[in-house]
């Protein structure tokens, strides 16, 4: 990662779940939702790795990530 | 018999009247009628001499009784005749007989007919009979008649019976072959009644393989095989070897079960493969050739035709159509509506534009609130970071990164609403920490085993992690979990 370079813009991520949620969110909650949104990333690509290998592709295509995606919302799943 | 038992010497002293008298007797004893002595003469002055009795017997010439000088052939043609004639003299024994035997019935009641008509009758010479000059007597020309009309008749007997046989054999063989097939199609249609059934339940296949299919076919060949289609024909000429195929009622007896049986095992299945074949390709032929032509030439109306082809990719085509219709009829319905409608949609389509141009990014979620996505320069960093873990490139197509942005926006519209579940179980209004906690125990992304603290400082970098322990709430989350403060002075 760049040096100086934001990691997330936390106010974006604070109005998304807001709007999702509706409900307000406390202060630092957005760090541990992004710390969760890393996880998840990190789930789906290995997901679309596994999935594009399997397929016999070159690398991750939008193909092997929408496969990945649904496996990987549902391990999400609260 | 009695005959020989006498020396010939003392026999023909004895052809006066006190020897007759004796004679008679014995001779009613004797199962022979011979009604007068000048015969019984006759015959002894022949009989005596066995060499004259042997070269006779030799030459054809047939002696008045069927004794032992007949012929093997001419022997028991007599033994059936005198066994008729006894039987016709008896009255049940001719019912008997009669039932037995019904095609000897005639020459039954030919024969003695013959025989009383004979000693009134003459002997007719025809240029076929042989010579009567051998001395010969009328009887025994008689008799040599009858022998003819015999041998004549037991050549006959067969002709009679034969060509009937041999035409049931004629019949039976091609027959025999074709209906046990028949046999078998019915046990293989009881076979594939289920196999039918299967292919109902695809309605767009089953229509055609109906007809092509087993069933129909079979019950036309029950039917008769002049029903046949002209489809059906075809395949059952395709099916059997022609000579099968040709004879299609015939009774199949029980003689051939086995012969059928042992045949049949291998036949079935050859049968079955083939009736396969044809039910897989004939009617797709039939069905791409419907489907091809029609859909080009009609377009609404072939839709409830191809209702049960069940066919996906004929129904987009419709609706496109329909979408074409529809949106030609709005169209139309705008021309005919008034000019400040259409400007008026014009503005409401230009506002929208200008919105869509506008924030493109912008969607609303359930609760009404517009929300932006990520920017995907940071879900690009972060999906390309975690490729090269996985193994992969890091190199992200601009498609890949549209999946992977939706897949975030879906995660996160998940997470919010999950969020809001648990703040709204806690009676609140605002999202807290612990709900995030119980969120990712609930992921299993938290453990005994990995803190969140732990988590991250593995995921997140350094600045990140450092504005999360500069919050309060962070130390508060560590005390919960055991260790977590050595951590954090291990951090500071």
């Amino acid at each position: 990662m760049a040096p100086g370079q934001k990691l997330y813009p936390r106010s974006t991520v604070k109005k998304i779940v807001k709007a999702h949620s509706g409900c307000n969110v406390s202060k630092n909650v957005d760090v541990m939702i992004f710390l969760d949104y890393v996880l998840f990333m990190q789930t789906l690509m290995k997901e679309a790795t596994i999935e594009a290998k399997q397929g016999g592709e070159r690398g991750v295509t939008a193909r092997s990530v929408r496969r990945a995606t649904g496996d990987t919302l549902a391990k999400f799943k609260g | 018999m009695a005959r020989e038992s006498r020396p010939p010497g003392t026999f023909r002293p004895g052809l006066g009247a006190g020897t007759t008298s004796t004679t008679p007797i014995r001779r009613a004893s004797s199962a022979d009628p011979t009604p007068s002595s000048a015969h019984s003469r006759h015959s002894l002055v022949i009989r005596t001499p066995g060499s004259q009795n042997r070269g006779l017997s030799a030459s054809g010439r047939k002696a008045t009784a069927p004794g032992p000088s007949a012929t093997p052939h001419a022997r028991a043609a007599f033994r059936t005749i005198d066994s008729r004639r006894a039987a016709i003299s008896t009255p049940h024994g001719a019912r008997r007989q009669s039932l037995r035997e019904v095609r000897d019935t005639p020459r039954n009641l030919l024969l003695p007919l013959a025989r009383m008509l004979a000693r009134g009758t003459q002997v007719i010479a025809s240029s076929s009979s042989p010579p009567a000059g051998e001395g010969s007597t009328v009887m025994e020309g008689v008799e040599e008649k009858e022998e003819e009309e015999e041998e004549e008749d037991l050549p006959k007997r067969p002709r009679l019976s034969l060509p009937i046989d041999v035409e049931e054999d004629d019949s039976d063989l091609y027959p025999h072959r074709s209906a046990g097939l028949e046999d078998e199609n019915f046990t293989m249609q009881s076979i594939e009644m289920p196999r039918r059934a299967i292919s109902e339940q695809l309605p767009g296949q089953g229509g055609s393989r109906f007809s092509m299919g087993s069933v129909r076919m079979s019950d036309y060949f029950a039917a008769g095989g002049t029903e046949l289609r002209s489809e059906d024909a075809g395949i059952d000429s395709g099916f059997f070897p022609p000579g099968m195929a040709l004879d299609g009622d015939t009774g199949v007896d029980e003689d051939f079960p086995s012969y059928e049986r042992a045949e049949s095992d291998v036949g079935r299945r050859e049968t079955l493969a083939r009736v396969s074949d044809f039910g897989i390709e004939v009617p797709l032929d039939m069905n791409e050739s419907t489907v091809v032509i029609a859909p080009q030439v009609q377009d609404s109306p072939m839709r409830q035709l191809n209702e049960y082809y069940d066919e996906p990719a004929l129904d987009p085509r419709s609706d496109d159509d329909d979408r074409l219709e529809e949106a030609a009829a709005q169209e139309a319905n705008e021309t005919v509506l008034g000019v400040e409608e259409t400007e008026m949609d014009e503005a409401t389509a230009k506002i929208s534009a200008k919105r869509a141009t506008k924030k493109r990014n912008v969607k609303i979620s359930r609760h009404g609130i517009e929300y932006p996505s990520l920017p995907p320069a940071v879900v690009k960093r972060l999906a390309q970071t975690f490729a090269k873990t996985s193994g992969a490139k890091g190199k992200i197509n601009p498609d890949t990164l549209k999946a992977i942005m939706q897949a975030s926006d879906w995660f996160f519209e998940q997470v919010g609403e999950d969020l809001e579940a648990y703040a709204k179980h806690a009676h609140r209004k605002t999202i807290d920490e612990s709900d995030m906690l119980t969120l990712m125990k609930r992921q299993r992304q938290t453990s005994p085993h990995m803190t969140p603290f732990a988590l991250a400082q593995r995921h997140l970098p350094r600045e990140l992690l450092q504005e999360l322990r500069m919050t309060p709430p962070v130390p508060v989350k560590k005390r919960r979990k055991a260790g977590g403060e050595a951590e954090e002075e291990d951090g500071d």
